[in-house]
């Protein structure tokens, strides 16, 4: 599986649309797309959605840490693109499975 | 088909409450089921906390072995920040496996750390999940989509929890609005409800558990309107109304167990069971404030007395760490809900912290000032009347992701991890928490009636359980067949079977043994989604 920043978006992109419609969310998920604003996300969501991500890659990832070093105003501006620029830099190729 | 069992779980459920409510009547079935039945203490885990009493509960292992300890704990022996567990975390096989494996069908609704659901034979919808993972995080995919199809009024915004809401029992804060905390839970007990209703009648589980933890959330809030021993002599018509709602919701569980028990038949087992007790706390202690006060903590600039950083399951991290300075600090709470201590060692989860050879006599040390010296400044009196080490309370292989000690406070509460101005203070009005001393109440075929169990234990009910089913017992089992819950007759038909050990769950993919059964029992929901015309 590539780890490339668009196949990692590619892979994001399909996490949150094969629920998009159950989760009343109509409009083009973008890299500028707020997670809370835009999509509504509660911040519990925001860890299920790490989850997912890591089953996705079958790779653990320091979703934690991220989160520890921000505030709580940066978390709560995470945009897909953010979430884009974190797993570029944390999934590793060759370690990834599908 | 055996006999079908049914795991009925109230989380929180003390005959405190439960004894009251029957004499009262707001609970009549319950005195019925009680009066033909076994009822006895069933004991929680130390501590009495929901995620390792019930993992407890569903494994027959205790913490140190199936790996759960709190909400929110490190991943593995080094992380460095804490996460809210999961499935994977779960280390041992889970009742719902070991029944699969034995060619029986099982379901199982609102478990806490069974998101994302194992692959078993029937039906697992995890507890504990946002309403918008649901779907994807049960078993088998498209039970959901079946379950909207099939139950009317399924509402999977009800069923699932609100977070935000949780907070509120967690973190013991005042609630304004309690028809609106009571409401919220009426209307997700109902949506278990249905569901466990659907399974019933449809599936046909041979083991079928359910947890309905409203139990436990309006005891947290709701206790001086529960509690026998805390009704004034002269109560306000605002108390009398909030205590008859609360009753509202405890009429609702009664009605839920009595046609749980029509629907089950006359040859199954009914077993009544909680995670934990409940009893009263009157005073809040804020522990990380006396260890800053003693020199093992220091706080960070994020830390104010006003900040209030969450430290509820609604938060996507537990804020509250960063009020720390890591590199300052030798041991901390990390959680307002276990009275856990860790303790910073050089090297384990950071550079930062205390020698490794200093690690015993560290810990020997604040064990004995947490009992001397942390006191009640007007009274003197200590406030921890006891402290654990993990290895008293949690050996096991899992054991280095538990709290290296482990308190029990004078009132029986849960400290606060928050900065505060003093180490102690009264509530406002008495909350509920947890107390070690939980409930087990069986009844049906084979359950002798009228019986007053000796005190069980958690570990007890996997086997037991199993023992039931006719299932052959896993030999790595830590608790014993309640044998004085059954009839003499049922002994003499069952002599009680010992198995092969449980199989282990692979740590590498967290995959439970299970999994076997997961294509099939897709098939069957996709059988029916395409009978419905849902999908093509």
């Amino acid at each position: 599986m590539s780890t490339d920043r668009n196949s990692i978006k590619a892979d994001l992109l399909k996490v949150l649309t094969e629920f998009r419609d159950d989760w009343e969310y109509t409009d083009e998920i973008t890299e500028s797309t707020g997670v809370f604003g835009d999509m509504g996300f509660e911040s519990i969501d925001l860890v299920a959605l790490g989850s997912a991500i890591e089953d996705h890659y079958n790779q653990s990832l320091p979703f934690a840490e991220f989160l520890m070093n921000a505030t709580e105003q940066q978390v709560s501006d995470i945009t897909i693109g953010n979430l884009l620029d974190f797993l570029t830099e944390n999934l590793h190729d060759g370690k990834a499975s599908a | 088909m055996s006999r079908p069992i049914i795991l009925f779980g109230l989380d929180g459920a003390t005959f405190t409450v439960l004894d009251d409510l029957v004499r009262r009547g707001v609970m009549p079935f319950l005195g019925e089921f009680i009066q033909t039945g076994a009822r006895g203490t069933l004991k929680s885990t130390i501590p009495p906390l929901t995620p390792p009493a019930w993992t407890t509960f569903v494994t027959g292992r205790s913490p140190g072995h199936h790996g759960i300890f709190n909400f929110y704990q490190y991943e593995d022996a080094v992380s460095s920040c804490p996460r809210i567990v999961t499935s994977r975390q779960v280390r041992c096989e889970t009742l719902w496996s070991i029944v699969s494996r034995a060619s029986k069908r099982c379901g199982s609704l609102n478990f806490v750390a069974h998101s994302p659901a194992p692959k078993v034979n029937g039906t697992i919808v995890p507890g504990w999940v946002p309403w918008r993972w649901v779907k994807k995080h049960s078993h088998p995919e498209g039970v959901i989509d079946l379950f909207q199809n099939e139950i009317p009024g399924f509402d999977l915004r009800e069923l699932a929890m609100d977070f935000k809401e949780e907070e509120k029992a967690v973190a013991g804060n005042e609630l304004e609005d309690y028809d609106g905390w009571i409401d919220v839970h009426v209307r997700r007990e109902k949506q278990w409800f249905r569901c466990l209703k659907h399974l019933l009648t449809e599936d046909r589980p041979d083991l079928l558990g359910i947890v309905f933890d409203g139990v436990d959330k309006l005891q947290h809030l709701l206790w001086q309107f529960l509690d026998p021993a805390c009704q004034p002599d002269h109560p306000s018509e605002q108390f009398l109304s909030t205590r008859s709602r609360c009753w509202e919701y405890f009429s609702f569980v009664d009605g839920f167990l009595k046609e749980t028990v029509k629907l089950a038949g006359k040859d199954a087992m009914v077993l009544i069971a909680s995670d934990h007790g409940f009893t009263g706390t009157t005073e809040i202690v804020y522990i990380n404030s006396w260890l800053a006060d003693q020199g093992y903590l220091a706080w960070s600039d994020r830390a104010t007395p006003e900040s209030r950083a969450s430290q509820g399951l609604g938060a996507a991290h537990p804020y509250h760490l960063t009020h720390m300075d890591p590199e300052k600090t030798k041991a901390f709470a990390s959680s307002a809900s276990n009275n856990g201590i860790h303790i910073s060692v050089a090297g384990v989860r950071g550079e930062h912290g205390i020698d490794p050879g200093e690690y015993e006599s560290f810990r020997d040390e604040l064990s004995r000032k947490l009992l001397t010296e942390c006191v009640d400044p007007e009274s003197n009196e200590p406030l921890v009347t006891r402290v654990w080490t993990r290895d008293e309370v949690f050996s096991g292989p899992q054991m280095q992701l538990a709290p290296d000690l482990t308190l029990e406070l004078r009132d029986g509460g849960f400290f606060s991890v928050l900065r505060s101005d003093v180490v102690v203070k009264p509530r406002v009005a008495v909350m509920g928490c947890h107390h070690p001393d939980g409930v087990l109440i069986a009844r049906g075929n084979g359950i002798r009636a009228g019986t007053t169990l000796s005190p069980t234990h958690l570990l007890d009910i996997a086997p037991t359980a199993l023992y039931a089913l006719g299932v052959p017992i896993p030999e790595d089992l830590e608790g014993t067949v309640i044998q004085e819950m059954f009839t003499q007759e049922f002994r003499n038909d069952a002599p009680v079977e010992f198995g092969p050990a449980t199989t282990a769950v692979d740590e590498s993919t967290s995959t439970h043994p299970a999994d076997f059964a997961d294509e099939e029992s897709e098939a069957q929901v996709l059988m029916r989604l395409k009978a419905l015309g849902y999908i093509e």
